[in-house]
């Protein structure tokens, strides 16, 4: 009974979005049932991470009732499931944002079953324990995010999701190309059963090919540099509740494949794609940092600040010491919060401009018109700088920790000088927004988007500052897990 | 056989990627499809060395694998999805940005 725990938290949106097709001609209670059903999945997620913390076993699920390396299993360990959870935590509370917004796309009969099918896709991506299904999930969250961005009030959506769709279709193609070459050297395409057979014989021709292919989906899944050039325009063009989705927990997705192809998939081999983690993610650092300062926009510069925090991520994935492992969980989970609450807060900025827009020059001083937002736009600010008392210094802190125990002083020393730039873009958009005074003749429009969702989210920020022991205790028990891949694989083959 | 096979597949690789480079939408768009058909006869060649006998067929002597062909299934449904959305923001596009030339559609900068 307790492994259609690991379904629950993929099915409940899924069939949710299907009910909420049905309702389409009834909004409030189309938008109140994805909220519930959001909750109901984010429940199920919870009771799945408690019962693996409680249990100390991975909970697999083998569908059909097939054993192990012939179905397709679903395994919920503790990485999948805390990954799971973080991401229907920013959902749920996207659903919540959206909820209160102004937007004309949350009016779009399609827009909560959109959302729905976008939270079964991440989740069903993080838990599955088969390379194929990774696929048909990842292709299932890919086309949600481009409706949701296509029809966005910004009439340059389509654009920009044309052109994360193409990036996306050529990352699908790589990752069934990895597909078939696993297939064809391994003859299966189970997560663990592969591991195994990896580890028997690391010297098939194909295997290579493979690593490197899924390394490039990866990539453009986490919009890591050189593959990013889609992000910052995808996550500025599409409607507020689905940017903060999007530079959030959906860009997590290539970190939990990073995550996932270090420590299980390519054990033997890990080495040489930790070293192009650590050169990737400091790329990515520099130029989200330099992008975000040249930006002229407040949602883009958020997006070039993604590709910089997500670099931090790489970086401490490439550094790889148990240590790092938990620097880099803590970093994914605390920048998720962060980043989502951020982006609602440029949104609702947006909202209540003149011309619904967040460029400088547009909500240059609109920001004296909402207070409470500045006050909560400066705590999310101190969070993405990484200063007390919010949990953006907790993973600051254990990132340098482990970057000194790695013995890593010269990229460690990159790292925090190119962290300065935070600081600089942060200030710039608190001083455009809150400080400046409005131009002549511009006045506020009276109301716009609600704060509740960024409210709870910058709550949560502070929480994890003040008191991060139990999210440390989770990704050092996590980190443990990933250093001994035996036991996931031994979970789902069993014996 | 296998060779032929071989080179055919990567032939269609080769125009595909020739035709998504291009900047005109209607090409780039075929490029997405022949991708499409080049990925799956790649992923047929990982199980069905056997080209012309069934998966099952005869239950003595090597057989084509037929994981391989329920993938392709798979993966087809999806490619045709994603193709149709693709053709249909084309179509929005070229109509909002009148013009055939993906270079054109260029308004998101910064």
């Amino acid at each position: 009974m307790n492994e259609y725990l690991v379904l629950l938290p993929i099915l409940l949106p899924l069939t949710g979005s299907a009910v909420a097709l049905l309702l389409r001609k009834r909004q409030r209670l189309q938008a109140g049932w994805s909220l519930a059903s959001m909750l109901a999945g984010l429940l199920a997620s919870i009771g799945l991470l408690a019962r693996v913390w409680s249990s100390g076993q991975p909970v697999v699920f083998q569908s059909g009732g097939w054993p192990a390396p012939f179905g397709v299993s679903l395994v919920g360990d503790l990485l999948s499931a805390t990954m799971a959870v973080m991401s229907q935590t920013v959902l749920a509370l996207g659903i919540v944002y959206a909820l209160g917004s102004r937007d004309q796309v949350v009016r779009y009969p399609a827009f909560y079953p959109l959302f729905l099918t976008l939270a079964a896709g991440l989740t069903g991506a993080m838990l599955t324990g088969d390379l194929f299904n990774l696929f048909v999930f990842a292709e299932l969250l890919v086309f949600s995010g481009t409706i949701l961005t296509s029809i966005s009030d910004d009439r340059f959506g389509t654009e920009a999701a044309f052109k994360y769709f193409y990036m996306s279709l050529l990352a699908s193609a790589f990752l069934l190309l990895a597909v078939g070459s696993l297939y064809v050297s391994y003859g299966t395409l189970n997560m663990a059963d592969l591991a195994r057979r990896i580890a028997g014989n690391p010297s098939a021709p194909l295997l290579p090919v493979a690593i490197a292919l899924l390394i490039a989906t990866f990539m453009v899944k986490s919009a890591v540099t050189p593959f990013h050039f889609w992000q910052p325009d995808f996550h500025t063009a599409s409607p507020t509740a689905v940017s903060a989705m999007l530079s959030s927990v959906v860009v997590k997705l290539g970190v939990y494949g990073f995550l996932r192809m270090t420590t299980l998939l390519f054990v033997e081999q890990s080495a040489a794609v930790q070293d192009l983690l650590v050169v990737l993610g400091l790329a990515g650092i520099i130029y989200g940092g330099l992008g975000a300062v040249g930006t002229y926009n407040a949602k883009r510069m958020l997006a070039y600040s993604t590709l910089a925090q997500v670099g931090f991520i790489l970086v401490a994935i490439g550094w790889g010491s148990r240590l790092a492992l938990v620097a880099a969980l803590i970093f994914t989970i605390n920048h998720s919060l962060i980043k989502a609450a951020l982006l609602m807060l440029a949104g609702a900025v947006a909202s209540r401009a003149p011309v619904k827009s967040a460029a400088f020059d547009v909500v240059t001083g609109v920001g004296s018109y909402m207070p409470q937002a500045g006050l909560l736009f400066f705590l999310g600010g101190l969070a993405l700088v990484g200063i007390p008392p919010t949990n953006g210094f907790i993973s600051k802190m254990m990132l340098f920790r482990s970057g000194i125990e790695a013995g890593q002083l010269a990229t460690l020393a990159a790292v925090g000088l190119v962290s300065i730039l935070t600081l600089v873009y942060v200030v710039r958009a608190f001083q455009r927004i809150w400080w400046q005074p409005p131009a002549e003749g511009t006045r506020a429009k009276p109301a716009g988007d609600r704060l509740l969702a960024p409210a709870l989210l910058i709550g949560a920020v502070l929480l994890l500052g003040l008191w991060p022991e139990p999210l440390v205790r989770l990704a050092e028990a996590t980190a443990a897990w990933l250093g001994d891949p035996e036991n996931y694989i031994r979970a789902v083959l069993g014996g | 056989m296998e060779l032929l096979y071989a080179l055919a597949v990567g032939a269609l690789f080769g125009i595909a990627v020739y035709q998504i480079l291009q900047r005109n939408v209607i090409r780039s768009a075929i490029g997405l499809i022949l991708l499409g058909a080049a990925i799956n006869l790649f992923l047929l060649s990982t199980g069905a060395y056997q080209g012309i006998v069934a998966a099952y067929e005869g239950l003595t002597g090597q057989r084509s694998d037929a994981l391989p062909q329920a993938l392709i299934l798979t993966a087809i449904v999806i490619s045709m999805g994603g193709i149709s959305l693709v053709l249909s923001m084309l179509y929005v596009l070229s109509a909002r940005y009148r013009t055939s030339d993906l270079d054109e559609v260029n308004k998101l900068r910064g």
